[in-house]
């Protein structure tokens, strides 16, 4: 594709780890086991996936601080490993918590450092500084210490340290974590701020809906591989015919979550456990009615709600990467 | 334009500026000078020379030095891989060297320090009186000292972003310099097999310059020969850590040593 920024071409990334402490024994783990994808400029693109899929992986790789084993990884035209210099400029990265800022340095100072090893002239650094710390609420504390902010301000002055070179592809790997309701809600109008500033924009994410509000295109991995890439849209679609099982219970045998899955017409089966009880969702073909002999299974049980809806972007998840959520 | 030389500075900068809130850097530049003044007061005291304040002080700030250094290349980068700084300095476009090289010499600016504490801690605590015999070879024996530390210390930067048990190795190298590069006795009473590792590391030059500046030059020979020497064993270590960090540019992205997860 002619007007795409990120090329990503069968990429595999291995990690070698040491198991043992005496006796030392070679562990390869199979981190990407050939992936492919390609992201246009001024697209929101999503990469979601259970622990461990490979999507951190994937975003080291493109923001050039890892190697691929093997594949092609190009930003921009130029590769990831090799080429670097060429791409440095021009990207930049936001990986969610704590971590990326120093501690015992003002905001300002913090960005001030960066946008120096950025080589941004001072009479655009200062004024950027500035319109950054606005940007993400922390104007009041710039001039603060960064131990004495919150998790969720060292959150926004790394939202703010990574858009210190305005660059043009921005990676956010979990950007909303630790945030609170109306924080989140404000970064994620800032990423649509950027996206309309033809900026190209990947991010991971545990949050459906936020991937569902803010992507383009959702990739979706699992194991190291792509097992989806559409719009949500369409991704919603292919559940069209699913409808959802919810229900609540106090308690449940793996044995009853068996028979469950036996009963005609049940596709998946996944629990997400509260405090107190077990959600089970049951994505089900609507051309069935299942409910009457999900209870039949669950009569020993305290049933606390039933509730039957439409397949969300969550239930195409789910179904693609199977599980517990 | 930002210039090499700007970065540099600002990194000297910044680092000052977090090295001395750090308790245990403070404490190596405050108060390990004054404990080292006193264990090296008590040994030089009794060593019959009457410029033993120098050596006193000379001893101290070489010792303190090379800490700060030891800090500086292993403690600062396992720091940032742990607080994930490491990979967003490693990812701009500034040279990863220059940003080390500006993190030394933060370091070593702030690591000339204890030179002076130890000096008005024995002239005020201690007594005794200390003299430079020819003070433009002391200044210039210090700048090449200065040089080679900050060489090796690039060199042991480039080790440690690769691994990550810098500490570990960090504690390994901190005191055997000690006694190798005869900063405190003379390195010919050591076993011979050492001598060799001795001549290899520039402490031992330096410290050999610059007792000899404090005690006045017989002649230039000596003074040119371990000069000469110094300068190239410098100039070795800059080269070494040059190719180092080249290799290590590829091998900690292909090895992942960046961060912490
Ligand atoms: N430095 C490393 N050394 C060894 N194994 C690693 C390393 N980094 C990641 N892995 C392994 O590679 C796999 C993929 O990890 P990755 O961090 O890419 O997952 P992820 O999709 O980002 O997961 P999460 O949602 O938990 O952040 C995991 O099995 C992980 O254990
Ligand atoms: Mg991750």
């Amino acid at each position: 594709m002619k007007d795409s920024v990120i090329c990503v071409e069968n990429l595999y990334r291995d990690y070698e780890t040491t198991k043992g402490w005496l006796n030392k024994k070679k562990v390869i783990v199979k981190a990407l086991a050939g992936i492919s994808f390609e992201v246009k400029k001024g697209e929101i693109f999503g990469l979601l996936g259970p622990n461990g899929a490979g999507k951190t992986t994937t975003i080291k790789i493109l923001s050039t601080l890892l190697a691929p084993t093997s594949g092609e990884s190009r930003v921009l035209g130029y590769k990831t490993f090799g080429e670097e210099n060429m791409i440095r400029q021009h990207i930049n990265f936001i990986f969610g918590g704590e971590l990326g800022v120093y501690r015992r340095l003002s905001g300002r100072d913090n960005l001030v450092y960066f946008s120096n090893l950025y080589k941004i002239r001072k009479n655009i650094r200062d004024k950027r500084i500035d319109e950054l710390l606005e940007l993400v609420g922390l104007s009041e504390k710039g001039d603060l210490k960064v131990e004495t902010y919150s998790k969720g301000m060292i959150q926004r002055l790394q939202i703010a340290r990574g858009l210190i070179n305005d660059p043009e592809i921005i990676y956010l790997d979990e950007p909303t974590i630790g945030l609170d309701p109306i924080g989140a809600r404000e970064l994620r109008d800032i990423i649509k701020e950027l996206s309309l500033r033809r900026k190209t924009i990947l991010l991971t994410t545990h949050y459906m809906h936020e991937a569902d509000e803010l992507c383009d295109r959702i990739a979706i991995i699992n194991k190291g591989k792509i097992v989806a890439l559409d719009t949500p849209v369409n991704l919603k679609k292919q559940n069209r015919i699913t409808s959802v099982l919810e229900i609540n219970v106090l308690g449940i045998y793996d044995k009853e979550l068996e028979e469950i899955k036996k009963i005609e017409g049940v596709e998946t089966v996944a629990v997400k456990k509260n405090d107190q009880w077990q959600l089970i969702l049951i994505q089900f073909k609507n051309t069935h009615n299942i409910t009457q002999n999900v209870l039949n299974v669950l009569k020993n049980n305290t049933v606390i709600s039933v509730n039957e809806r439409g397949a969300l972007l969550e239930d195409a998840y789910v179904r693609l990467v199977g599980g517990s959520i | 334009m930002i210039t090499v030389l700007e970065t540099i500075y600002s990194t000297a900068k910044l680092q000052m500026k977090e090295a001395v809130t750090r308790p245990t850097f403070r404490f190596c530049l405050l108060i390990q000078p004054i404990i080292y003044s006193l264990i090296t007061y008590k040994m030089f005291i009794n060593s019959g020379h009457d410029n033993f304040v120098a050596y006193t002080v000379l001893g101290t700030g070489i010792l303190t030095l090379w800490s700060c250094i030891c800090f500086s290349s292993a403690g600062d980068i396992e720091r940032e891989r742990y607080m994930g700084t490491l990979q967003v300095i490693y990812n701009t476009p500034t040279n990863f060297k220059v940003i080390i090289l500006g993190k030394i010499l933060g370091n070593t600016m702030l690591g000339l320090l204890p030179f002076f504490i130890s000096f008005a801690f024995v002239r005020l605590f201690l007594g005794g009186d200390m003299y430079i015999k020819d003070p433009m070879a002391f200044g210039i024996s210090m700048i090449i000292t200065i040089a080679s530390f900050m060489g090796i210390s690039m060199l042991f930067a480039a080790v440690f972003t690769l691994s990550r048990s810098s500490r570990i190795l960090m504690n390994c190298i901190e005191y055997p310099v000690f006694i190798l590069c005869g900063i405190l006795f003379p390195i010919e009473i050591l076993p011979k097999w050492t001598i060799p590792l001795s001549y290899i590391l520039s402490p031992t030059w330096a410290v050999k310059l610059l007792r000899l500046s404090v005690e006045g030059l017989e002649g230039n020979d000596i003074f040119c020969k371990y000069f000469g020497i110094l300068t190239t064993i410098t100039i070795i270590y800059f080269i070494l850590s040059n190719i180092l960090f080249k290799i290590i540019d590829n091998k900690t992205r292909i090895k992942a040593t960046l961060g912490v997860v």
